[in-house]
């Protein structure tokens, strides 16, 4: 008898040291309300990425990074690093589940995107067949700005693809499948456009020449310099592998001291080398494509500046989007 | 397609607070009935314009010049129309509104204007008519609407015309179009070639091409759209004055 008490103490002993709560997750579907998952005995200490997995055992076609759980149908998106037991929930908890659809890396689609003008770009350069007329095939530009446009637009992209892979720490791994498609047209159209006329036999060189050109050439290089110096200010302020959000401040280096004036300064030395290319090739093909860059960094900047100012009391209030003092 | 707001009481009970989802304020609700009445006056005088010049010449050739003045008037007045829904007073969006009116305006004023051999030409009539047609029903409809007194006639005639009007100012519009081409190439119209010093070039012929391609994926779904939302508002007769 003794025995036998003292067995069954131990085995309830050995799985619970206290009392603890396990939940109970039930998921459904967002629009219909369908219960579509069913999850006992979840840990409370779960974390809605684990929660994810499950949910992608049982429904296999939607892998955690297409899941968009919420606490309400029509609420936001829980983080995957929320725990369960912190949530406003029951024992029971219940969540709704949307679809993002087909999605694909960040890593990925910067590779795509910028590699595309990079090709393309070089395909005109070197007056590949059936894009100019075949007299021309293969011949170069006697006019030795077009080299120096193709060695700045080249070095761009290269030193873009290069950040995406040593450089960025992505805060969401992936984005909508769709976008890859959205924005290479909007990168290889653009380029192909672009490197169509600076390329073109009957490109005509700037007006102002040799000076127009060197002062273009200054704006760019220097501008490269401050958008990678930020880049890497932006990179150091997160911890690898963490998610982490910090006020970015001036370091040392003089190309950050802009932060002291502009919340997302890496769009404000992108405006500024694409402004510089665009004086260098006199081209207005250039000016749109700026224009319309300007334009979406613009909206951009503006929703960071205002994320910065909701996460953060304290953040600098002299601080403008993208433009000092101006937008 | 996109009816100025309230089928709602506020606006017409002269509710001042204008509440950001349910349509204008009193104010903007009298400018905008102002706004739709001066628009179907407007088009009435093109309807009776085209039939009086019909009447005189005994012919539908070259009834364009009789109607042209009111015409360029009236469709590019329609430009308000974004200015509307980008300020909120009419619940519609501005992307969509301003892709159809500047449709109407590009060929107004870039084809028929522009390209004077296209003028006396019969498709050109075959646009007008339709829209004429279409745009007297379509600002009663919103000035009725605006009133909260829409006539099931009216109601039913936006919902149901455009089956026939739409493909057939479609036809016009990309007849006219076609017509403009050879005109267009051999004048070099709007044309910008290389060298130059921007650097650009732009062939108005060959956009005018891509432009009547365009209508082949953009055509169907305005269309179906409007099928849509005519079994949704003809179909529940209950449902009177509720509109998209």
């Amino acid at each position: 008898d003794k025995h036998l008490r003292a067995q069954s103490k131990r085995k309830p002993a050995k799985k619970t040291k206290k009392a603890v709560v396990f939940f109970e997750v039930e998921i459904l579907d967002a629009k219909t309300k369908d219960k579509l998952c069913f999850l006992d005995k979840v840990e409370p200490n779960a974390t809605i990425g684990e929660i994810k997995s499950m949910f992608h055992k049982s429904h296999p076609q939607w892998y955690p990074a297409r899941q968009s759980i919420r606490l309400d149908p029509k609420g936001k998106s829980l983080k995957d690093e929320d725990v369960l037991q912190h949530l406003p929930v029951g024992t029971t908890a219940t969540f709704y589940f949307r679809d993002l659809g087909a999605q694909i890396s960040w890593v990925t689609v910067f590779l795509t995107e910028y590699t595309g003008p990079l090709v393309i770009y070089l395909l005109f350069y070197f007056r590949v067949p059936f894009i100019y007329p075949p007299k021309y095939d293969f011949t170069t530009s006697k006019h030795w700005v077009v080299h120096l446009a193709c060695m700045c637009h080249s070095f761009h992209y290269v030193k873009r693809l290069l950040e995406t892979l040593f450089v960025h720490r992505f805060s969401h791994g992936t984005m909508p499948l769709r976008n890859i498609f959205k924005n290479c047209t909007y990168y290889w159209g653009f380029a192909a456009w672009m490197a169509y006329y600076i390329n073109h036999p009957l490109y005509t060189p700037p007006i102002y020449g040799e000076q127009q050109i060197r002062i273009a050439l200054i704006i760019f290089l220097f501008c490269q310099i401050g958008n990678f110096s930020i880049h890497i200010a932006l990179r150091n302020l997160r911890p690898p592998g963490s998610k982490t959000r910090k006020i970015p401040y001036p370091t040392k280096n003089p190309f950050t001291w802009i932060f002291l004036l502009v919340s997302c300064p890496n769009y404000t030395y992108e405006l500024g080398s694409w402004l510089g290319f665009t004086l260098m090739t006199q081209c207005l093909p250039v000016a749109f494509f700026t224009l319309v860059g300007f334009i979406q960094m613009t909206v951009w900047a503006k929703g960071k500046h205002r994320s910065y100012l909701k996460e953060f009391r304290d953040y600098p209030p002299l601080r403008s989007p993208i433009l000092p003092f101006i937008l | 397609m996109s009816a100025a707001a309230s089928g709602t009481s506020k606006a017409a009970h002269g509710d001042v607070a204008a509440k950001r989802k349910k349509g204008p304020g009193a104010l903007a609700t009298a400018y905008l009935v102002i706004y739709n009445v001066v628009m179907t006056a407007g088009w009435l005088v093109i309807a009776v314009g085209l039939v009086r010049a019909y009447l005189a010449r005994g012919s539908y050739h070259g009834l364009y010049y009789s109607i042209e003045k009111p015409l360029k008037f009236f469709q590019t007045g329609a430009v308000l129309e974004i200015l509307h829904c980008a300020v909120g007073i009419v619940p519609s969006s501005v992307v969509l509104t301003g892709f159809q009116v500047m449709s109407r305006v590009f060929l107004t004023w870039a084809v028929t204007h522009s390209v004077r051999e296209v003028q006396s030409e019969d498709s050109v009539l075959l646009f007008v008519t339709a829209w004429t047609v279409t745009e007297i029903i379509r600002y009663s409809f919103y000035t009725f609407s605006l009133l909260n007194h829409l006539p099931y006639l009216i109601k039913w005639a936006r919902y149901t015309f455009f089956i026939v009007l739409y493909p057939m100012g479609v036809t016009g519009e990309l007849l006219t179009i076609y017509a403009a081409l050879p005109y267009v190439q051999k004048t070099g119209l709007y044309s910008v070639t290389l060298p130059n010093k921007y650097n650009f070039s732009f062939d108005y012929y060959t956009f005018l091409i891509l432009i009547m391609i365009s209508y082949i994926p953009l055509f169907p779904q305005l269309y179906f759209h409007m099928i849509r939302q005519r079994k949704k508002v003809l179909g529940h007769i209950e449902d009177y004055g509720k509109v998209e």
